[in-house]
């Protein structure tokens, strides 16, 4: 009986579906779309500290194929010729599953082998969700929002001069350029409004398409009760889980226990204060972002205080 | 898990993925029943360099099709050497075209386009030649040909002056190009702010033709070069060249019916000049198109790319 549960929970005995060699199975796939800024490094974190979890961090394939497809070509789609045309939708969404399940299986072949789980974190190429939830249509789906204001002033926050985002390109041997955060931060939220609801939205979309697993999670939740969101998630995704692990990992990743120096403003972690927009943004700024995001808000946040 | 066993692990999946390809047979993956990855013929380049005159003369070949503009070189190149381009060559393990696993992603390219292909292509199936016209995806020249080293490339070039004056009249009102994409909003409008719209045309100008030259320079199989204005001075000739350096054969009455059919002077008066996706086929036209002060920037920008292509051709530099 323990060996049969345990099994469930990491999913081995399962079949394969043919022809998707080195073992990932992608109903052990769960993706967390939405977009940056909105704990999805927290939440997947969390998740991934728990045994026989994997955490694909940013492999930026939804953006790969979101950019073109519904960005660069978006005018092609009835054309014959073109690559991710409507006409041969099934035989490239094909390429797009063994793209995912071969690349998966080769990086994390432990999490394969074993039939275990892998958290994909995309925040960045949530403009791809849908055409990766239609790919693998029995993968699991968590949808993490944030209110796009909060989510909009911390990225402000993120590409000042000298923050996280700045150590990040100078680890990576560049200096990061001068930033129209800086120079004309209304284009910069204006910038970062549109993007959210480029991101968020085709999330959505997803999200609303899947007929799988699937959990919608808002960041404020998370923030105000993590163990009992977290135990929606693992609920709603039929996923099971031990919860002195869940408790430990929870405790692990909680914001008191970040050091301080690791916290605070130009940091990676910076406020996790929900409304803290309002500090952060000007009267302009809120507008902008509201007039912008304006129909999501309506959707995710109904009950809210505009400016 | 250890180095070691992640090394192993490596080793049984290439190990199960070359067994399978062997099993298939002579050609690769499936490719018996498709289209021959080998009779596969790319043209690259750029925009507004003859690839659909020259694409066309082949096509109408018997026995062979074309693949008009499938942007799967857009696909993989704009995201890989652009968009994500600060991520390549990376240790890490996260990026989804990383270096260390190009074989995982390499494969599903190929099955993409060989896919791709069988199935928009039945009738060049088991021997047919398929020309992929693909200038707008020259940016992923250099993956597609690592993905199908088998395949033929034509590398087409034109002079970036001709070439930013053809894109300036293309993407001018009441032009083809415009009335097509008029929904598309574009970041610079050559009616409104030429000089920037000459900039950005010759800096995507040598975007392309620099991953074009890279892929031909490294592509070991059949490839050829050829540049427009050779093309438009003895047409018929430059198409033996191109047959023969690809080693296709090809019946010559039917080239030289080929060529005539798609001969300047056999398009209606009317589908030709400005405005026109035909606009006036002449090199050098650019003298009368451009600006000196648009000339000045286009050569400014593609001056490595002249030099090495178009030494023959005077240049304004140092006359402005």
């Amino acid at each position: 009986m323990i060996r049969d549960a345990w099994s469930r929970v990491r999913g081995r005995g399962a079949p394969t579906a043919e022809g998707e060699t080195g073992g990932m199975r992608p109903e052990n796939i769960i993706w967390v779309f939405g977009t940056a800024r909105t704990g999805s490094s927290w939440l997947s974190a969390m998740m991934s500290e728990i045994g026989g979890y994997g955490r694909w961090h940013e492999p930026l394939v939804g953006h790969l194929f979101g950019n073109l497809y519904y960005v660069r070509a978006g005018h092609r789609h009835e054309d014959e010729h073109f690559i991710l045309g409507a006409s041969h939708r099934e035989l490239w969404l094909k390429a797009v599953r063994r793209f995912v399940l071969d690349s998966a299986a080769a990086r994390f072949p432990e999490v394969a082998g074993r039939g275990g789980y892998l958290i994909i974190k995309e925040p960045q190429g949530s403009m791809g969700a849908p055409l990766l939830m239609e790919a693998l249509p029995e993968s699991r789906m968590i949808l993490l929002v944030r209110d796009p204001r909060d989510v909009v002033a911390s990225n402000l926050d993120a590409h000042k001069k000298g923050t996280w985002t700045a150590d990040l390109m100078r680890k990576g041997g560049k200096e990061k350029p001068p930033s129209l955060a800086e120079s004309r931060p209304n284009d910069f939220v204006r910038g970062q409004a549109k993007r959210y609801v480029r991101d968020v939205g085709n999330a959505k979309l997803a999200y609303d398409a899947h007929g799988g697993p699937k959990v919608h999670v808002k960041y404020e939740d998370l923030r105000a009760d993590t163990l009992v969101t977290m135990r929606r998630i693992y609920s709603a995704l039929e996923i099971p889980v031990d919860e002195a692990e869940l408790v430990r990992s929870v405790e692990k990743h909680s914001w008191e226990n970040i050091p301080a120096e690791q916290k605070g403003e130009g940091k990676f972690h910076r406020k996790a204060k929900p409304g803290g927009w309002r500090e952060d943004l000007t009267p302009v700024q809120v507008e902008i972002v509201e007039g912008v995001a304006g129909s999501l808000l309506e959707v995710l946040y109904p009950v809210r205080s505009t400016a | 898990m250890t180095p070691r066993f992640e090394r192993a692990w490596q080793r049984a999946v290439r190990k199960g993925k070359s067994l399978r390809s062997r099993v298939r047979g002579p050609s690769q993956a499936g490719e018996t029943r498709g289209v021959w990855s080998e009779n596969v013929v790319w043209i690259f380049g750029t925009g507004r360099s003859g690839s659909t005159w020259l694409g066309s003369m082949m096509e109408n070949l018997d026995g062979c099709a074309m693949w008009n503009e499938p942007l799967v070189g857009n696909l993989f190149g704009n995201f890989y050497y652009f968009r994500a381009g600060d991520r390549i060559g990376k240790v890490g393990k996260h990026f989804i075209l990383g270096e260390r696993y190009k074989e995982t992603w390499l494969e599903p390219m190929r099955d993409l386009v060989l896919g791709g292909a069988a199935a928009r292509f039945p009738e060049v199936i088991g021997g047919g030649y398929l020309i992929i016209k693909e200038p707008n995806g020259s940016i992923g020249a250099p993956l597609l040909m690592e993905a199908l080293p088998e395949s033929r490339m034509i590398f087409l070039i034109r002079d970036p002056r001709d070439v930013v004056a053809s894109s300036m009249d293309a993407r001018s009102g009441g032009s083809w190009l415009k009335e097509r994409r008029d929904d598309q909003k574009r970041r610079v409008e050559p009616e409104k702010n030429p000089n920037a719209y000459a900039r950005m045309r010759a800096n995507s100008y040598v975007q392309q033709i620099e991953k074009t030259s890279q892929a031909y320079r490294d592509h070991r199989g059949r490839n050829v070069m050829v540049r427009y204005e050779d093309l438009r001075a003895d047409t018929l000739g430059t198409m033996r060249r191109i047959y023969s350096t690809l080693e296709i054969p090809v019946d010559e009455a039917e080239l030289v019916r080929s060529v005539e059919k798609h001969s300047w002077e056999n398009i209606p008066a009317e589908q030709k000049g400005e405005g026109k996706k035909r606009r006036q086929a002449k090199p050098g036209g650019w003298r009368e198109d451009l600006t000196p002060r648009q000339v000045e920037i286009v050569e400014g920008i593609t001056a490595p790319l002249l030099d090495e292509y178009y030494s023959d051709t005077a240049t304004t530099r140092g006359a402005l």
